[in-house]
């Protein structure tokens, strides 16, 4: 084949398969955008971590019993909606210790859920990630992307359910916080803010971020708050207070 | 061009008494994978080496492998289809079997790597992302296995014409594939994976295993089969190698000298070069044995002009492409990312830290279960199909 000729080729052969492929990234791009400000509803999470006692697991213990993830001591393989962890600062030579919860961020922009390749992991118009149990296939790919490590996987058949009113997922999908979306959407609080509020805490707050007179709206506007890894551009909305 | 020359195709016999023992060796071994991967699927993934923070393992390590020796066969076969050379005729058929069979077992290892192996040919079909690198790239790879099974028809019938023009396409398209699966790697946000090199860098890297496997195989067949060889090709192609595997070497070296001079990412890639096992892959298995030595022999006065010695070469080269594959997966992963800058994890119920990553048996027996399935339809393909020359001289 002359070089010419192969050259012809594989421009033609490039422009269609760009082109093809174009129009539906285009929309995808698109739909996949920070949400319009007219959506109503829009779960954000402010943690108060001046309000955070250091031994208390209260939230944890809460998710684990509400959404049926059981935990058998394996710190590998193990399933944490949210779970807390031990800081230590790098910056000051004095020892300066935080206990933090750690979950889902429910990014704007969400890795995991461009990840996915079969949209089994979507955010929804509230601004919740949320992942659907009965069509992840368990390519983990989600879990690759997510830059939190908010992302766990179904190792193990899971074979406790204390709570009866919610399923449990079958070993082989991923699973992540969810803000109990099924909780909120019959208007009750998540399992975590509700455990948290219950042992006078009250370090958790979930609401309405699109709502200027929301509680969670107001601790934003009167605090400093922080993000964690905001350089990606992930847009997190989990507001930390003392971080 | 009006050289007429007659390459005449001839199956092999295969009804030696080790050629059976092959086929049931390698029938066994297909057998213990799809078993190892009935476990796994039935009793769930903790039965392997992952977890929830590496939760990619051996199964996307080999599958990344197989997809790059593919797309070296496949160039095998191009210098005849798509540059007219004439005396890589005699191989084409054979590299563009391998190139298909190793692209199925890329397909395979990944299908039978998900959680869920029930949704796995449903899901995809029903709810495609087109923004999801690993939903373009099954697609990428199973019209690529459509398009070298015609590629193969077309080069069977012997038809010149559509020879060249479906080699074209072949060759283009494995440029796609590539791409795209340099991109499941480099678009994610991970410090050690994300780099818009790693797509071209995938195409170099595929295409210096893929030459050396071709160089072993068509060695190898024409030695067991006894037919007559001639070796100037061949040893021209060591020279195609040598020159993929400096450009292997510059995408390597560039990428790791971007990651350490940058501080963001310098700490997980100083744990990359200096911080365990996968640093002796690395500096041993393939800069050393992988780079070093093989190009050191196909370049050399008298070596390259050896067949033994550039053979040589090809087996270091395809283990070290293998020794890169595994690097490019799980040292990534293994390092934890700074969750929040400027403070360190001391204590979580979960592992926060660097966590290793050792394949389990189930996972050892799947991998190799996909190797002997491609073997086990390749000599059947030898036996059944016109592949092999009954010589190939000029």
């Amino acid at each position: 084949m002359h070089r010419r000729k192969f050259l012809k080729a594989s421009a033609v052969f490039s422009a269609g398969a760009a082109g093809a492929y174009a129009l539906p990234l285009l929309t995808a791009f698109k739909s996949n955008a920070a949400a319009p400000a007219s959506t109503k509803l829009r779960w954000g999470m402010v943690i108060d971590l001046t309000r955070c006692p250091a031994n208390c697991t209260a939230c944890v213990d809460a998710c684990k019993k509400e959404n049926n993830v059981n935990t058998s001591g394996d710190k590998l393989r193990d399933i944490y909606r949210i779970r807390k962890v031990t800081l230590e600062s790098t910056l000051s030579a004095a020892p300066v210790q935080k206990s933090v919860p750690l979950l889902c961020n429910h990014c704007d922009n969400p890795p995991c859920a461009l990840a996915c390749p079969i949209k089994a992991t979507t955010k929804r118009d509230d601004g919740i990630v949320i992942v659907d149990p009965h069509r992840c296939m368990g390519c983990r790919y989600c879990m690759i992307a997510c830059p939190y490590n908010a992302r766990h996987f179904h190792f193990r058949e899971n074979t406790e359910q204390p709570n009866p009113a919610y399923p449990k997922r079958h070993h082989g999908v991923s699973e992540s916080c969810n803000l109990c979306a099924h909780l909120l959407d019959q208007g009750k609080r998540p399992a975590c803010v509700e455990a948290c509020a219950n042992v006078n805490a009250q370090a958790l707050t979930v609401g309405n971020l699109n709502d200027p007179n929301s509680e969670i709206s107001m601790l934003i506007r009167n605090h400093p708050v922080k993000r964690l890894r905001e350089e990606l551009g992930t847009e997190p909305k989990v507001f930390y207070i003392g971080l | 061009m009006a050289i007429e020359f007659k390459t005449e195709f001839k199956p092999i016999e295969g009804k030696s008494k080790s050629f059976y023992l092959l086929t049931f060796m390698l029938a066994g071994l297909v057998l213990a994978g799809a078993y190892a991967t009935w476990m796994m699927d039935r009793h769930g993934l903790y039965l392997s080496g992952m977890n929830n923070r590496i939760p990619w393992g051996l199964p996307i390590v080999m599958a990344v492998f197989y997809i790059g020796l593919s797309a070296g066969s496949l160039v095998i076969s191009s210098l005849y289809g798509v540059f007219g050379k004439l005396e890589y005729k005699p191989f084409a058929r054979v590299a563009t079997f391998m190139a298909l069979l190793l692209m199925v077992g890329g397909l395979l290892s990944i299908l039978s790597d998900q959680g869920r192996l029930d949704r796995v040919l449903v899901e995809p079909f029903l709810h495609f992302n087109p923004l999801s690198m690993l939903s373009i790239n099954p697609f990428l790879y199973s019209a690529y296995i459509l398009i070298c099974t015609v590629y193969l028809c077309v080069l069977m019938m012997g038809n010149e014409k559509w020879t060249k023009r479906l080699a074209v396409v072949a060759v283009l398209w494995a440029i796609l594939v590539h791409s795209g699966t340099g991109a499941i790697f480099g678009l994610v946000p991970r410090g050690m994976y994300k780099s818009p090199l790693l797509p071209p860098s995938f195409i170099v890297a595929a295409l210096s295993s893929g030459t050396a496997l071709m160089i072993l195989i068509i060695l190898g067949l024409f030695r067991l089969t006894k037919r007559p060889l001639d070796t100037k090709p061949i040893l021209w192609i060591g020279r195609l190698l040598g020159v993929f595997i400096v450009g292997v070497v510059y995408f390597v070296f560039i990428e790791n000298a971007h990651r350490y001079y940058l501080v963001e990412t310098r700490a997980a890639e100083h744990y990359f070069l200096f911080g365990g096992f996968h640093s002796l892959l690395f500096w041993v298995g393939m800069v050393l044995v992988g780079a070093v030595v093989p190009t050191t022999i196909l370049f050399g006065r008298k070596s390259g002009d050896s067949i033994p010695w550039v053979a040589a070469a090809a087996v270091m080269v395809v283990a070290g492409v293998l020794c890169e594959r595994y690097l490019i997966v799980i040292p990534g992963l293994s390092h934890p990312p700074d969750l929040v800058p400027g403070w360190r994890i001391t204590q979580s119920a979960v592992e926060e830290g660097i966590v290793g990553y050792c394949p389990t048996s189930y996972e050892v027996v799947q991998a190799l279960g996909v190797v002997a399935l491609i073997g086990l339809t390749f000599i059947w393909g030898l036996k059944l199909l016109k592949l092999l020359p009954t010589e190939a001289k000029i």
